[in-house]
C-alpha cells in the first residue's frame, strides 16, 4: 500500500441509473448532450435532483470557450441548487469524475450522486483538435512536435522491435472491435473493417497507421451512484500515476500507470484479475489494447497478441474486450469516454445490450489519462 | 561534443533533461549537471501530418543519453535508423538533433573517450560488435 493511504474496508456504493448519449459527429451543444446522458441516469435511478453533481470535461475552454463548467452544466441540467465540481485528468476525467462521485458515496457526504462527462470537438478541423489534446503532453516534447498519435508511433516501434506483438496482431484489435460497434447503436463506426484495410490505411505516425487510431467523436454518458442497493456494486476503484514526460519513463512497453491502477482496484475489490468476466480497455490506439491487457493481469505477459488473434477477446470468446467497439469504434469523446465504459458495463452485467450481450458478473473499465499519466480501473459486480 | 544541460537529483541521483527544477519522483531541488550528447534510440518514429509550427514528414525520437538521462529530439532522416543505434546529438538553433554516427564517427569517439591503445582497439572492436548485434532486436 502507497504511504498516505488508509487501508479498511469501504461502505458498498451501487449504481443506480446510466444513460449516455449516440457517440459521433453531434450537432447538439454540448450541454444538450450532457443533459441527454445525465436526465437518462436520473430517470432511472427515480432520483429527480442527487445531492452532488460531477462534472467531467477535458477541454470545454478550449473546445467551446466555456469555463466555469461545473456551473454551467449543472444550472443547464436544472440542478443550479445542487453541489456541483468538475473533475479533470485529461482523457481519463470521466474515470476520475467517477471516482469522486464514489468517494463522496462512500465516505456517507451524499447518499446520490449525479456523474456526468462529455465532450464535443467534431466542430473543429483535426489539427486543431490535435493541438488541444496535446496540450496534456510534456511541454517539451510537445516543444518537439509530440501528439499523441507521435508518442503512441514510438511506443507501437518499441513494442514490434522487442517482438512483443505483430502488425497483425494490432490490427486484429481493431477489426475485433469495429465488429462489436457494428452492433451498438451507439458507436461512431457502425461499419466493420479488414485486417488488410487496417494495414494498408493511411501513415499517421510510423509505424502507426489511421485505422489503428480511434475518432475524433462528440458525445455524453452519465450514471448515478447511490448508497442503496441496486443490481451492480461498485467492487473496486484505483488510480495509478506515472511521469507527465513519456521520456522519463524506463519502459515504453508497458504502463507503469496501468498496473498501479490495477494493483489499487484489485486491493480495494478483495480479487484479482481471475475473476473479470470482461472489459472495456482504453484502446485509442490499437496496440494500448494489447499493452494493457497484460499489464492488468488479464492475460499472461507475452500473449496478448496470440490472445487477440485466437478470438479469445472476440465478443464470443473467453474474455471478451471492449464489447462496446471501445474507444477505437465507439469513439472517444474525452471525458465521456471513462463513463461511457461503464455504462456498457453496467448495460452488459444487467443484460440490456441486445445483440452484443455478454455473459458475466464482473467487469473490468479501464482508462488512459494522458499518455498513460493518469489511469483509472475500475470493477463493476452484478449483486 | 554537444554537452546537454541536464538536472540530477540529489536523493535517488536520477538524471533529467533538458533540466528541471523539482526531482519527478521525489519533492527535492535538483543539482544541474550535463551530459555527453551521445547515445543510443530508444524508439522513433515519423509524423506523416505534423501539428502546426512543424513540416512534415517530421522525426522525433527519444534517445538514452550516455549520462543516463532520456532526450528527446529531431533527426534529419531514419534512413538506416533502428532501436539500438548509436546517435550523435546536435543543437542547431537551441533545437537537438540527432544524426546517425557512421562507422568512422563512432572510431572517432571512442577514440577519444579510451585511455590508452589497448583499450581503444577494445572499444573500437565492441563498437563494431555492437553495430552487428543491433541488427537484431533490443530491448527498449
Amino acid at each position: 500500500m502507497r504511504p498516505g493511504k488508509l487501508g479498511g474496508s469501504m461502505p458498498n456504493v451501487y449504481i443506480a441509473g446510466a444513460g449516455m448519449t449516440r457517440v459521433g459527429r453531434r450537432s447538439e451543444p454540448l450541454q444538450e448532450l450532457m443533459a441527454d446522458a445525465a436526465h437518462g441516469a436520473l430517470a432511472e435511478a427515480g432520483i429527480e435532483q442527487p445531492g452532488m453533481v460531477v462534472v467531467a470535461a477535458m477541454n470545454p475552454e478550449e473546445f467551446l470557450g466555456d469555463g466555469n463548467f461545473a456551473s454551467n452544466v449543472a444550472t443547464y441540467l436544472g440542478l443550479a441548487d445542487v453541489p456541483a465540481i468538475r473533475v479533470e485528468t485529461a482523457t481519463s476525467s470521466g474515470a476520475a469524475a467517477f471516482y469522486a462521485a464514489f468517494a463522496q458515496v462512500a465516505a456517507g457526504l451524499y447518499d446520490s450522486v449525479l456523474v456526468v462527462g462529455g465532450e464535443k470537438m467534431t466542430h473543429l478541423a483535426t489539427p486543431k483538435v490535435s493541438e488541444i489534446i496535446g496540450r496534456s503532453i510534456d511541454p517539451y516534447e510537445r516543444s518537439y512536435g509530440a501528439t499523441m498519435p507521435a508518442l503512441a508511433g514510438l511506443i507501437t516501434r518499441a513494442l514490434l522491435a522487442r517482438k512483443l506483438v505483430t502488425l497483425r496482431e494490432i490490427a486484429q484489435v481493431a477489426v475485433k472491435n469495429h465488429a462489436n460497434a457494428a452492433l451498438n447503436p451507439y458507436a461512431h463506426f457502425q461499419q466493420p473493417v479488414t485486417p488488410e484495410e487496417v494495414m494498408e490505411s493511411r501513415m499517421v505516425a510510423e509505424p502507426l497507421r489511421l485505422l489503428h487510431c480511434c475518432p475524433i467523436s462528440d458525445g455524453a454518458a452519465a450514471l448515478v451512484l447511490r448508497a442503496q442497493r441496486t443490481a451492480v456494486r461498485v467492487a473496486g476503484v484505483g488510480q495509478g500515476t506515472d511521469t507527465l514526460a513519456v521520456r522519463h519513463r524506463d519502459s515504453l512497453t508497458s504502463f507503469k500507470a496501468n498496473r498501479a491502477a490495477a494493483r489499487a482496484a484489485f486491493e480495494m475489490a478483495g480479487f484479482g484479475p481471475e475473476r473479470i468476466d470482461f472489459a472495456e480497455l482504453h484502446d485509442a490506439f490499437a496496440p494500448f489494447e494489447l499493452i494493457s491487457l497484460e499489464d492488468l493481469g488479464l492475460v499472461p505477459p507475452g500473449k496478448a497478441g496470440r490472445v487477440t488473434l485466437d478470438g479469445e477477446t472476440a465478443r464470443d470468446g473467453r474474455l471478451p474486450i471492449n464489447p462496446s467497439g471501445g474507444l477505437k469504434a465507439r469513439g472517444h469523446p474525452l471525458a465521456a469516454t471513462g463513463i461511457a465504459q461503464l455504462v456498457e458495463c453496467v448495460w452488459q452485467l444487467t443484460g440490456r445490450v441486445g445483440a452484443r450481450q455478454v455473459p458475466g458478473r464482473v467487469a473490468l473499465a479501464h482508462s488512459i489519462g494522458g499518455l498513460a499519466t493518469n489511469n483509472w480501473v475500475t470493477l463493476l459486480e452484478a449483486v | 561534443m554537444t554537452e546537454i544541460a541536464a538536472s540530477r537529483c540529489p536523493r535517488c541521483q536520477a538524471v533529467v533533461a533538458p533540466p528541471a527544477t523539482y526531482c519527478p519522483w521525489h519533492p527535492v531541488a535538483m543539482t544541474p549537471t550535463t551530459v555527453p550528447g551521445v547515445g543510443e534510440i530508444v524508439s522513433f518514429t515519423t509524423l506523416h501530418s505534423a501539428p502546426e509550427g512543424f513540416r512534415s514528414p517530421l522525426h522525433i525520437a527519444i534517445v538514452e543519453l550516455e549520462g543516463g538521462a532520456r532526450f528527446v529530439c529531431h533527426g534529419d532522416e531514419t534512413r538506416g535508423l533502428r532501436i539500438g543505434s548509436s546517435v550523435a546529438i546536435e543543437a542547431i538553433d537551441d533545437v537537438y538533433y540527432f544524426s546517425h554516427l557512421g562507422a568512422l564517427e563512432r572510431a572517432r569517439l571512442f577514440w577519444r573517450r579510451a585511455g590508452h591503445a589497448g583499450d581503444r582497439v577494445n572499444a573500437i572492436a565492441r563498437s563494431l560488435a555492437k553495430r552487428v548485434l543491433n541488427r537484431g532486436t533490443r530491448a527498449s
